[in-house]
């Protein structure tokens, strides 16, 4: 039996200022086809087209051409019901700490519940859940001003205001963008988590090749609107040269293991975690 | 192929993606360069003949004079190759208003537009077929003011706006007036109309990932649906503040100091069609202003 894809792009299409003479084809025909407790990573040069693509998977855009399926709701019907959609699909935006407004960390995260219409009880106890799983202890934060706050936890804040909706898509547009790395790692280890124990469909988007590696099930690359090309990590990293045509780089890994290989030695070329290539290259040494 | 039901005209909005797409009804700071003879015309002389033709139009009282000038403005749109339907973008917001004032002029203006046949004579309302002049005209006014500015502002960029102002203000300079500052401050303000609507469209997309609703609300419900909008004021806030200070960081590393003397890079000479057409135009407006039309 297979099994129904939780999301489903098909042929999108997006112009933006349509009809106007600035008008910009950005997605020219974009497929995805995303299962349950997946952890896709969308990749591809700027202008692309991957937050394009992404604002339409809670409804923020609706398909101009093609379809978007999100677990049984065709986002080309006006009619379904947006709020459950957004609720299903958690979209966490581009530096996100740029849209907290509340003075005190709780509130900020328990806008989205509120608006939600939950009695204060569920309210906090999802505005727990939600700061633990992003690592600020609830007891000692929940007081504490917004705008004391470093650039990594105001990180932190904002996907907590969107986990406390607890979605089952989770969607982060470079989410870890402009971090330093202590706070990067931290955040990618958080959505490891969130998409091994939770079981949360994760998809992101990155520039940052290693991260992908260590983060995804499955990637798919976009260049000019269109997929490029899709599959697991190790099937992507194989058509370096295909990416390299559109700027996209490979991970290191990836790229030393190639030189080994175009040295002569036996190396596996599909040993991409940081790890497994120690390995490989130890067993030469 | 599925069958489309019918949908309102929000729906319809939302299928087509342009619920949050704010930038799409902005033409003010577009520039949409096409290289037309009125895109290259010495920004100064542009002006000059903006300032001088929105004054005629606006003199003008007759219906043929204003229909003639409704035609130039279209014929702008022509010569300069921008889809007309960019003016008209710009008209559509107005509407509501136009017609508010239509309404108002008809019904209490007669005591101005007292001349002419009376056509209508019931309680206080008086209707006379000057007042009936002045109600069309302003209309058709508006409708020409909004046309040549929206080519003004689409084919030219907005440095060459400042520019021209800049050296067409100079003379003020001797009474004082600091006409640098003053063309740099509509410069900066024009070119962030557009970012500040891009960063303001974002912020709406990521509340309403949130659960935000915008605009649902009842109407006269005023302090729910002010209390709506705090959460993209704030950040917008914040965002205009932290972009005002990289700006100012910019500017000062590029060793700009307040109140000192500039040199220009670029000099601008108008050429022989900049002259024609500001012949062209004030003999225009002369027509506009003293021939005597019939209607
Ligand atoms: N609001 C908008 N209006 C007009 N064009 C846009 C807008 N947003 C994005 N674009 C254009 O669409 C293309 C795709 O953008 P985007 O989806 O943001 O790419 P990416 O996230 O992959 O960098 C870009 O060329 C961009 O300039
Ligand atoms: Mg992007």
């Amino acid at each position: 039996m297979t099994e129904q894809p939780i999301l489903e792009v098909k042929h999108l299409q997006h112009i933006y200022m349509k009809g106007t003479p600035l008008e910009h084809h950005a997605l020219a025909g974009v497929s995805l086809k995303i299962n349950k407790g997946e952890c896709i990573a969308v990749i591809g040069h700027t202008g692309s087209g991957k937050s394009t693509l992404i604002q339409h998977v809670n409804g923020l855009m609706r398909p101009q051409a093609g379809d978007v399926v999100v677990d049984g709701m065709d986002l080309a019907d006006p009619k379904i019901d947006i709020r459950l959609l957004r609720r299903k699909v958690g979209l966490v935006f581009q530096n996100p700490e740029d849209q907290i407004f509340e003075k005190i960390i709780g509130d900020d995260i328990a806008y989205g519940p509120f608006k939600m219409g939950l009695p204060i009880k569920e309210v906090r106890d999802r505005v727990k859940w939600a700061m633990e799983l992003v690592g600020l202890s609830f007891e000692e934060m929940k007081d504490r001003a917004t705008y004391a706050l470093s650039g990594g936890q105001k990180r932190k804040v904002a996907l907590a205001g969107v986990l406390a909706l607890r979605p089952d898509i989770l969607v982060l547009d470079e989410p870890t963008a402009g971090l330093d790395p202590r706070s990067r790692n931290e955040l990618l280890e958080r959505l490891k988590t969130l998409n091994k124990k939770e079981n949360m469909t994760i998809i992101f988007v990155s520039h940052n090749m290693e991260e992908v590696a260590y983060m995804a099930d499955r990637i798919y690359v976009l260049a000019d609107g269109r997929n490029l090309v899709d599959g697991t990590p190790e099937e992507v990293f194989v058509e370096a040269e295909k990416l390299r045509e559109h700027y996209i780089g490979t991970p290191d890994t990836v790229e030393i293991l190639a030189q080994l290989k175009a040295k002569g030695f036996a190396v596996r070329q599909n040993a991409y975690q940081l790890e497994e290539a120690a390995n490989e290259i130890i067993a030469l040494l | 192929m599925k069958s489309l039901p019918y949908f309102n005209k929000r729906e319809m909005r939302k299928i087509a993606g342009f619920e949050f797409e704010l930038t799409r009804n902005i033409t003010i700071g577009q520039y949409v360069p096409t290289g037309s003879i009125i895109h290259r015309m010495d920004p100064r002389i542009k002006l000059a003949v903006f300032t001088l033709l929105v004054i005629s139009m606006a003199i003008c009282d007759t219906y043929v004079g204003n229909f003639l000038a409704l035609m130039f403005a279209c014929l702008l749109f022509y010569i300069s190759r921008i889809p007309i339907s960019y003016g008209l973008s710009g008209v559509k917001p107005a509407i509501p208003f136009i017609l508010l004032l239509a309404l108002l002029q008809l019904l209490f203006y007669s005591e101005v537009a007292s001349g002419g046949e009376v056509l209508l004579d019931y309680g206080f309302i008086h209707i006379t077929t000057d007042s009936i002049r002045l109600v069309i005209v302003s209309a058709l006014r508006f409708i020409e003011i909004i046309f040549i500015s929206s080519v003004l502002t689409l084919s030219t960029s907005t440095t060459q706006i400042t520019h021209g102002m800049e050296s067409l203000l100079r003379p003020l300079r001797t009474v004082k007036f600091p006409v640098h500052e003053f063309a740099l401050i509509i410069t900066i303000a024009l070119r962030f109309v557009p970012t500040f609507a891009l960063e303001m469209e974002k912020m709406m997309k990521a509340q309403a990932s949130r659960g935000a609703e915008f605009g649902t609300g009842a109407w006269w419900r005023i302090v729910q649906r002010t209390k709506d909008v705090f959460p993209i004021i704030i950040p917008l806030f914040n965002v205009a503040m932290s972009r005002a200070e990289d700006l100012v960081l910019a500017m000062e590393s590029r060793c700009y100091v307040p109140g000192r003397e500039r040199s220009v890079s670029k000099k601008y000479k108008p050429s022989r069609t900049d002259y024609a057409a500001l012949m062209f135009c004030i003999a225009f407006a002369i027509v506009l202003l003293t021939f005597p039309f019939p209607y």
